[in-house]
């Protein structure tokens, strides 16, 4: 399930004629309208509060090894004395909580919950980067060729992202994730499984963007810009490169930063269902889904739970504040 | 009308039909290039310790040696016309539409569907009615109370409720109400409605809230937005103008506007409910469709999974049906060509 | 000590108790509650922990009430002739009748083999091939029908078609001499089977053997031998209207969801000596989430726990600290070897230094830990568990604290040519948390001498089938170890070891050895067929297992023991050790 991404057409219909003036370069006032976008962004303390802690979890997943090493402990090593023989649980309150393992300890085996959350930020994030990388670049494609060729191209396309609508998603990712071999496309272990992961979720998420870019392309072609464009002489792929894409940033990256946090959830929900990253890789969702098989033990689940929950948030933050700055007409 | 409906359903069947040979494919045509045998997908149904003789007995039973698209055929012709069963003992019908026999446990696919459709249904309803309502009228006050804490606050909630993953949030709630506490029913309690309707609320109440908590967050965002928008045109100012009562400007005019786009999103939720169902039946152990669909996929059991599949697409294509028709009623502005 | 005396002293006062109230006087005996305070409560019985181990806990004979089960899984079929899992055999005996059966009996008294639908057991003809067995008179189906030899041979020649019964053992069909091209009671309609089985009246069944197999008796106890009316067979569909002959019959069986069992009233007690068949009625339920399972049994909303699998992980901390939950509890040691098989197809681990450089270098009390800890097993340093014949402990590879012995295992690998260690790959099956645990710990020890493994978990079902039990897989894939388990069909060192020790065995796909492959140890095997002598054969046996471990082909972790939970309100409740779970023959429910 992808969490439903609200971006009113009205919101991202206007932002066009912004960026219009912004690329075109020729600031009258002094102040484009792209700047004028970005003054309103600063202003925007909750806004910049989650693109801090954005950037704040890109560092963390930079330099997790550094962090580790001055906090915590390997995350794949075991530390078997602090768990009890019995129950498995970690010994001590708060599961293990203590100055030398900041979030505590696995049961079972002691591993150190702190840096496994820290590693944990790598492969989320890297995940939901190139996914939505992935997503962008298809849904740009397809929704730009649909909206400006029409026709049959368009009604082909439209289709396409029907059925890709129409599927169950999960199930299909689930499905999918299960089917691949250990070693395919001279990819193996990790490096395949988020290679795998990366192209299933962005993937399946392309139609949504798709959409939403045919509707702002079909607008765009009937501008006079365009048509002044096209009398001068201008083909097919410069109308698209240098007219129409300019103008269709906005939108992209609007909606990129909102399906960014759709895409962590999905990586862990994958991760969740057993067929995310292989263990003992730690990933988030992998560790709630460890988690849930100890729900006796609940300072497991929520420090994994806590991060999703935090990495998500920061993203949606910021996405609404950059659509609020980009759009003059923000529903604020 | 007759002619648009007409077109849509031609358009949903073609979508279904693509959708059940990409699935197909997934499952039956890629293992194959990847070089498994019949025999190795016959090796999934014996028992522990069966012989070669056995697979391969199976692997002819389970057709695996026609070709794939025979068995694509097979697979088409049995959902239209029915299909033959044969139970070693005897021949059975499986009438139309038949979505041949489960692999594991020799029980007819179509009829297991519609019965954990049953849980999956009173998940959603229940859920959705929930969301509908808390995120309906949140939308609507913090629109009218704009900028005040209560607007903020209910607009601060709601992003975290979009950010929470229903695992985590089912999974704490479970711990915190349902073991911790008492108050809620344990994970997996299902009762039907028809046998125990305020049993069944009870044991469902908190997948409903779990649930609905992330869709009600989206709703509130729409009808605020929606609401803000509609409260500044020109033909508010003119009911208001007219005299109108405040309440009957809002509901009467503002709201009907606004809902449009919740209807859309509305159809789409609950033609994707299929999918949300897969993480809520899995968190709070439900045997809906959700669940159903996980385990088929686990024990690669085909002739479920494919079943599971085109019911969810069938779902999907039906909503988006519904709400194109629904535009009609609800905006006055929409009309069918 | 002093918990066996409680157990008999509140037991006699159980009983005094319902005398007592059998005679309608009032029990109120002064300071009698405050002596035996565990006693008080809905089960009257006094709650210790392995209360069912090797005795019966709240022993009764009264009859009623309603027993409620719980299946985490669904079983593979409810078939007779179509089932093989552990459980499901256990089970079968609440609606079928088999020739034989294991005696539904605490501990080692389980073990022994008791006459169900036959008078006795089988009579062998000299050379162990024929095999004859006379039924009991006045057994009847459910529907009145009075069951015959022929219901037994039909049985057998149904279960032989592997294309419509396809998860039941296969036993009868390789041990037995079916003519050349039979395909079963389906397609063969009308063939002649008597080479086989032969019914020479309608009390007699005699089966004819290709080889001499003196273990038969072991074979027939099986479910594939409750007989099955000809007439009301529907092949895959019998799983759903299935025909008794034991003390239940099914009421309503919904496939995937569960079933109610109610007394059959053509089950006449005089016939079964087996069977005392205490409650009125038993619900199952599947489908049951593990982590709702457990929680159902501690709060009493289910009694039992079908799959016989223990209560999970995540029960543990509620469970084990908590001393009126642990008293419910019963811990068994089971015939059950947890194990890694190191397999010598993939280099270096042709070598049989490196091979024993990963048995040195395994952190055994991590591995403890990962099967479960102090509940979940015994370290292990044999194949053969302790209460199997020829049982020894091979102390081979001992490290201080079991922590491993990284100077002996770099010293093995300088000898094999790989100082600096090697990598391979480990597979374990994706649905089994301990086996996950297992490979993980055997990742993190082996590392500590630059053996680097690679996790690779394949889907149980497909486990041996297509990945660590298929040869050509196995060794394409460099899988050098595999993450095994291996409990006996029935409770025989022979039954144990043979199935993983032979390598003439070994099979193009489905294995469960692939390690193993000796032919010295195959000629000791044949060696123990004909030997007479039990000492001489587990003395055999134990000769085999030192091998194994010494040449390093397989790695014991432990030998496994389950936590099983008693529900709340059962009586006569004990663990048989040919079931190595409660038994559910022997179950009642407190009244």
């Amino acid at each position: 399930m992808t969490a439903p991404l609200d971006v009113p057409e009205s919101a991202s219909s206007a932002a066009p004629e912004a960026v219009v003036a912004a690329t075109s370069g020729k600031a009258i006032e002094g102040r484009s309208l792209g700047q004028i976008a970005w003054r309103r962004l600063k202003r925007d303390k909750v806004a910049m509060a989650g693109a801090s802690v954005i950037i704040f979890l890109m560092l963390v997943a930079v330099f997790a090894p550094l962090i580790v090493g001055a906090l915590g402990h390997d995350p794949l090593q075991y530390h078997e004395d602090l768990v009890d023989s019995g129950t498995l649980a970690p010994k001590g309150a708060y599961g293990g909580i203590s100055s030398e393992f900041l979030f505590g300890v696995e049961p079972v085996n002691g591993r150190d919950i702190f840096s496994r959350v820290v590693y944990g930020a790598r492969i989320s994030l890297l995940i939901a980067f190139l996914a939505t990388l992935v997503s962008v670049v298809i849904g740009t494609a397809l929704g730009v060729i649909a909206g400006y060729c029409g026709g049959w191209i368009d009604s082909f396309i439209g289709r396409a992202m029907d059925v890709f609508l129409a599927f169950p998603l999960l199930v299909f990712a689930l499905a999918l994730a299960g089917v691949v071999p250990d070693q395919a496309f001279g990819l193996s272990g990790d490096t395949l499984r988020v290679t795998l992961l990366i192209f299933i979720i962005g993937f399946f998420n392309w139609p949504y963007l798709g959409r939403i870019i045919r509707g702002q392309t079909l607008s765009l072609r009937e501008r006079e810009f365009v048509d002044a464009a096209r009398s001068l002489g201008a083909r097919g792929p410069y109308i698209i490169f240098r007219e129409l894409l300019p103008n269709l940033v906005a939108p992209i990256l609007i909606y990129a930063t909102l399906l960014i946090p759709s895409n962590i959830l999905f990586e862990a929900a994958l991760s969740f269902l057993g067929v995310g990253v292989r263990p003992p890789t730690p990933t988030w969702g992998g560790m709630l889904s460890d988690a849930a098989r100890f729900y006796t033990i609940p300072h497991f689940m929520i420090f994994p739970g806590l991060a999703i929950f935090i990495t998500v948030l920061a993203f949606n933050l910021f996405g609404d504040g950059l659509r609020d700055a980009l759009d003059p007409r923000g529903s604020r | 009308m007759v002619t648009y409906i007409i077109r849509r359903v031609i358009g949903a069947l073609a979508m279904l039909l693509i959708v059940s040979i990409v699935t197909f494919g997934i499952f039956f045509l890629v293992p194959r290039l990847a070089g498994a045998t019949p025999e190795a997908f016959a090796a999934r149904y014996v028992g522990r310790g069966a012989s070669m003789d056995t697979i391969k007995l199976v692997a002819e039973r389970l057709g695996f040696y026609d070709p794939v698209i025979v068995q694509y055929g097979r697979f088409l012709k049995g959902i239209v016309l029915g299909t033959e069963y044969n139970t070693g003992a005897g021949v059975e019908h499986c009438p139309a539409p038949c979505f041949g026999y489960s692999f594991i446990n020799q029980q007819p696919v179509w009829p297991s569907l519609m019965d954990r459709s049953r849980v999956t249904l009173s998940l959603g309803i229940g859920a959705a009615v929930l969301w509908l309502l808390g995120g309906v009228a949140t939308g609507v006050l913090s629109a009218l109370r704009r900028g005040s804490f209560f607007d903020r606050a209910a607009m601060g909630i709601a992003l975290a409720g979009v950010s929470l993953p229903i695992f985590f949030t089912g999974m704490i709630s479970l711990s915190v109400f349902s073991y911790g506490l008492g108050w809620t029913a344990p994970g997996g309690a299902w009762v039907d409605v028809t046998i125990d309707p305020l049993q069944w609320a009870y044991n469902l109440l908190l997948p409903w809230i779990t649930l609905a908590l992330l869709f009600a967050a989206t709703y509130a965002r729409l009808t605020r937005a929606g609401m803000l928008e509609t409260m500044g045109e020109d033909y508010i100012r003119t009911a208001r103008a007219k005299g109108l009562l405040e309440r009957r400007v809002v509901v009467k005019h503002g709201l009907r506007a606004a809902l449009t786009p919740i209807v859309t999103v509305f159809g789409l939720d609950f033609g994707l409910l299929l999918g949300g169902a897969v993480l809520t039946e899995t968190t709070f152990s439900l045997n809906g469709l959700g669940k159903f669909s996980v385990d088929a996929i686990k024990n690669n059991d085909l002739p479920a999974v494919m079943g599971v599949t085109l019911l969810a697409a069938l779902f999907v294509v039906v909503a988006n049906l519904v709400v194109d028709l629904l535009y009609a009623v609800v905006d006055p502005r929409v009309r069918l060509s | 000590m002093r918990r066996k005396a409680l157990t008999t002293a509140t037991a006699g006062l159980t009983l005094a108790m319902a005398l007592a109230a059998c005679a309608g006087t009032p029990t109120q005996t002064p300071g009698q509650g405050q002596s035996a305070p565990a006693s008080s409560g809905a089960s009257g019985a006094a709650e210790v922990a392995d209360a069912a181990v090797g005795k019966i806990y709240n022993p009764s004979d009264k009859k009623g009430g309603t027993l409620k089960m719980a299946n985490t899984a669904d079983w593979d079929s409810l078939d007779p002739g179509n089932t093989y899992y552990g459980y499901a055999l256990n089970f079968a005996r609440l609606y079928g009748r088999s020739l034989l059966m294991f005696k539904s009996a605490p501990g080692p008294d389980g073990n022994t083999l008791v006459p169900d639908l036959a008078e006795s057991l089988g009579k062998s003809s000299d050379d162990a091939k024929t095999w004859t067995y006379k039924l009991r008179s006045g057994i009847k189906f459910e529907d009145g029908t009075p069951v015959t030899s022929k219901d037994v041979a039909y049985a057998v020649a149904r279960q032989f078609d592997k294309e419509v019964h396809p998860n039941g053992p296969s036993y009868l069909n390789a041990l037995l001499d079916w003519p050349k091209g039979y395909k079963g009671a389906y397609k063969s309609k009308d063939a002649d089977i008597s080479s086989a089985v032969e019914t020479p009246d309608d009390s007699t069944i005699v089966f004819h053997l290709k080889e001499p197999f003196g273990l038969f008796d072991y074979i027939v106890q099986m479910p594939m031998t409750m007989p099955v009316p000809k007439d009301k067979d529907t092949g895959t569909k019998y799983q759903e209207h299935i025909i008794s002959t034991g003390p239940y019959k099914f009421e309503k069986n919904e496939i995937g969801k569960g079933f109610t069992m109610v007394r059959n009233e053509n089950w006449d007690p005089a016939t079964d000596p087996n069977r005392p068949a205490l409650p009125d009625r038993i619900e199952v339920q599947t489908g049951v989430n593990a982590d709702d399972l457990d929680n159902r049994l501690i709060s009493g909303d289910v009694q039992i726990a079908v799959d016989g699998l223990g209560i999970g992980n995540a029960a543990l901390p509620k469970v084990l600290p908590d001393p009126a939950l642990k008293a419910r509890t019963d811990n068994p040691v089971q015939q059950r070897t947890w194990y890694t098989s190191i397999i010598p197809d993939v280099p270096p681990l042709d070598n049989v230094e490196c091979r024993r450089a990963i048995a040195f270098a395994a952190d055994r009390s991590s591995l403890f830990r990962a099967y479960g800890g102090e509940t979940g097993g015994i370290t292990a340093s044999a194949m053969i568990p302790p209460s199997l014949a020829g049982h020894k402990e091979i102390d081979l590879y001992k490290s201080p604290d079991d922590k491993g012995d990284v100077e002996k295992a770099k010293a093995a690998l300088a000898k094999c040519g790989q100082p600096n260690g090697f990598e391979t790959n480990i597979s374990y099956r994706t649905e089994r948390t301990k086996e996950k645990a297992a490979a993980e710990s055997l990742q993190q020890s082996l590392a500590r001498v630059g053996i680097k493994l690679t996790l690779k978990p394949y889907p149980q079902d497909d486990y041996f089938a297509l990945y660590a039990g298929k040869p050509s897989y196995v060794k394409e894939n460099k899988i050098g170890l595999a993450i095994n388990g291996w409990g006996s069909d029935y409770p025989d060192t022979y039954g144990f070891m043979q199935a993983i020790m032979d390598s003439r065995d070994i099979r193009e796909a489905g294995n469960y050895n692939l390690s193993v492959k000796f032919p010295e140890i195959d000629k000791i095997i044949d060696q123990i067929k004909a030997e007479p002598d039990a000492a001489k054969r587990a003395e055999l046996w134990s000769q085999i297992d030192h091998m194994v471990i010494d040449q390093a082909v397989v790695m014991p972790s432990v030998y496994g023991k389950a936590l099983y939970m008693r529900g709340k309100g059962l009586t006569n409740v004990f663990i048989s050790d040919s079931q190595q779970m409660y038994d559910y023959v022997g179950l009642g429910v407190q009244q």
